[in-house]
């Protein structure tokens, strides 16, 4: 276990944690008492309350998590949709072998492949247009626009940690696991994606990237950023 | 910016934020920060960025999506397998499109193949009961002709057109002019048969005779007693006037004896023959064929009958006019020629209606072998000797056989992959391309 350092990211519709391996803090739901993975084995012997109590928890974080990686709304709140419905006949197999919430973005992240995947075969074979390279372009703010932008821009490794890492408040081994990827490769190209969303946020910063960070002593995790095989999950 | 080496590296500085780092290692991140401006600098970049994405919202979740998931909800997680396609309208809507469709499809492809197969089975069906009426006539009057034992079956061509002629018109006529009905249902059923048959020779012509078809059968026949089996074999052949065009008898010393033989029986009397034959031991094996060789007689006959009449008018020629010594030899050697002609078209002919007046039985016998006691075994070393060169034999087949299909189909192969593999190749490169940046 990690100590309880307060974490960077603060802007997830995702439960909030304060550290690695930690369950969403009672704090958040005191009518609820329960941990998640309670909530479900609950639900897996029959309690429709239960579920009823993590639909509320996660139904934010995991449209959110569609959302953002789409482009049609509709899409988004069809997969959440099916990965609820994943959820629910799934339940009877559920062991609570790892955190709750793991084992939903898991599927979601699934969905989210298949759905890609589809997408893709369409615009291939039937010239369909592809919707899974813009997503979110509806109610935006001036600056969420240029957010958006900007991590658009990024690898598409990178993106998608960055994302699972910000919003969806997963830890680098969560990360590493999703992806299948080592998990010193998580925390290179997260620090990579950060980097370069900072750069493209603060065009100022990007004139000297030397300086933009401390140079360390070991000085090797800054370059073997730059020479991460291409390996683990295709996105 | 400080250009100093730092001991903490950039990428601890954020794991550190992300509280990834463990205690100790925190600890010393932690401290190194309060003493650093450059890492605080860094650190409140950091900070900076990942709040600046706090501005990408998404919005609030949709009205319905609570509704349906809490509805699919209300059923316990055992039956939650079968939720899903009538909990989500889109799903839904989806998979009953797909049904439609599937269902048109297939709907369209049976009146497809209605639309193709009914006119082909009426016109199959009208020719199978054509012919099986015309197989049924023959038979009869083959039988008016074998009814009684007949040493030579020999049938001639223009008997058999006549024969036909007779049975289309005067036969039948007298059977379908025949006062008194039919007293059975097999006459009853003759009667019709006979009718449609007549109504058939309206329809054809008279000069059209029924089909000729030669039959032909195989029979394995294991017998346990094998002489006794010989002696029936013969005296069935006798009761039928049949006979064997061909036979031949093995005895191997410690094995079973075996008979091969072609036999030759009346084509009326083959059902009973066949059955005889099979009491003699168990069947092992049976197959029947025919081959109608209608059309085949008939272009025999048309040629036969203008070699003639060429052969008369050379011998008018030759009695009648007078010329050159050197136009009379040409003469007489058309003559020859053209009488050779007929010579082996006749033999022909004979052995045709032969073919459809006997039919033949390719039997093969074999006694029920009973293995003894005091066979000798050969050495062992000839055993070892006969297995390698099997082996051989086996392996040199094998290879042989593998070169000569690829001798064979490898061109063909070729030409299929070069077909397949430019559209694959090029439906390839646009999957990887539109799956490339997923």
């Amino acid at each position: 276990m990690q100590d309880a350092l307060p974490a960077l990211v603060l802007n997830s519709e995702a439960l909030p944690r304060t550290a690695m391996n930690d369950t969403p803090p009672m704090r958040a739901f005191p009518a609820s008492p329960a941990s998640d993975e309670h909530l479900m084995l609950a639900f897996s012997k029959g309690s429709a309350e239960s579920f009823n109590e993590l639909f509320l928890r996660y139904k934010q974080p995991i449209y959110g998590f569609f959302r953002r990686r789409t482009a049609d709304p509709s899409h988004a709140e069809e997969l959440t949709q099916e990965a609820f419905l994943v959820l629910l006949r799934a339940a009877s197999r559920y062991e609570p072998r790892a955190l709750f919430r793991t084992y939903l973005y898991a599927i979601a992240f699934k969905i989210l492949r298949a759905h890609r995947r589809k997408s893709a075969f369409q615009a291939t074979f039937f010239g369909q247009p592809k919707s899974i390279l813009d997503p979110a372009k509806q109610d935006s703010t001036e600056s969420g626009l240029w957010v958006r932008r900007a991590v658009e821009k990024l690898d598409r490794i990178d993106h998608e940690i960055l994302l699972l890492r910000e919003f969806e408040q997963l830890s680098y081994a969560e990360i590493a696991d999703l992806l299948h990827l080592p998990i010193n490769t998580v925390r290179s190209r997260l620090f990579r994606a950060r980097t370069a969303l900072r750069n493209l946020l603060e065009p100022s910063a990007a004139t000297s990237p030397s300086d933009a960070a401390p140079s360390a002593e070991p000085a090797a995790s800054s370059t073997a950023a730059q020479t991460i095989p291409q390996k683990g999950i295709r996105l | 910016m400080s250009t100093t080496p730092h001991p903490i590296a950039p990428e601890e500085i954020m794991a550190h934020l992300d509280g990834e780092l463990s205690p100790a290692r925190a600890h010393s991140v932690s401290t190194h920060l309060d003493s650093c401006s450059a890492c605080q600098e860094f650190a409140a970049s950091l900070r900076s960025t990942s709040q600046s994405l706090s501005s990408w919202t998404t919005g609030p979740n949709p009205a319905g999506l609570e509704n349906k998931v809490i509805l699919a909800a209300s059923k316990s997680p055992s039956q939650t397998g079968s939720l899903g396609s009538n909990r989500f309208p889109r799903t839904h809507r989806w998979r009953r499109k797909q049904w439609i469709g599937g269902l048109a499809v297939t709907a369209a492809a049976t009146v497809f193949l209605f639309s193709i197969s009914i006119p082909t089975l009426h016109r199959s069906q009208s020719v199978a009961q054509k012919a099986s009426v015309l197989t049924h006539l023959r038979e009869q009057k083959a039988q008016v002709t074998y009814g009684q034992p007949v040493d030579n079956a020999r049938v001639n061509s223009e008997e058999e057109q006549q024969d036909s002629a007779r049975l289309g018109s005067t036969y039948y006529s007298q059977a379908l002019s025949a006062p008194a009905p039919p007293a059975s249902a097999k006459a009853l059923k003759e009667t019709t048969t006979l009718q449609l048959y007549a109504k058939l020779q309206g329809a054809t012509g008279p000069q059209q005779a029924g089909p000729m078809i030669a039959r032909t059968v195989s029979l394995s026949i294991i017998a346990k007693d094998f002489d006794s089996s010989r002696a029936s074999l013969d005296a069935i052949l006798v009761r039928h006037n049949g006979y064997s065009a061909n036979l031949s008898v093995s005895t191997p010393q410690d094995a079973a004896r075996s008979l091969q033989a072609s036999l030759r029986i009346p084509a009326p009397q083959l059902p009973t023959a066949l059955a005889e034959l099979k009491a003699l031991g168990r069947a092992e094996a049976e197959n029947q064929s025919g081959e109608e060789v209608t059309q085949q007689h008939a272009d025999l006959v048309a040629r036969l009958k203008n070699s003639r009449e060429t052969e008369q008018r050379l011998q008018a020629i030759l009695t009648q006019r007078t010329g050159k010594i050197s136009d009379v030899l040409e003469v007489e050697q058309e003559i020859a020629r053209v009488r050779g002609e007929i010579e082996q078209m006749e033999a022909e002919q004979k052995n045709l209606e032969h073919r459809v007046d006997f039919a033949t039985i390719d039997l093969k016998l074999c006694e029920e072998y009973k293995a003894k006691l005091d066979s000798p075994t050969p050495a062992i070393s000839t055993l070892f000797h006969n297995a390698a060169v099997n082996g051989y034999r086996n392996v040199a087949d094998t290879l042989l056989s593998i070169v000569l299909f690829f001798a064979e189909y490898g061109p063909v192969l070729v030409f299929w992959l070069l077909v397949f593999f430019i559209p694959a190749w090029l439906a390839r490169r646009r999957w990887r391309h539109a799956t490339a940046a997923i």
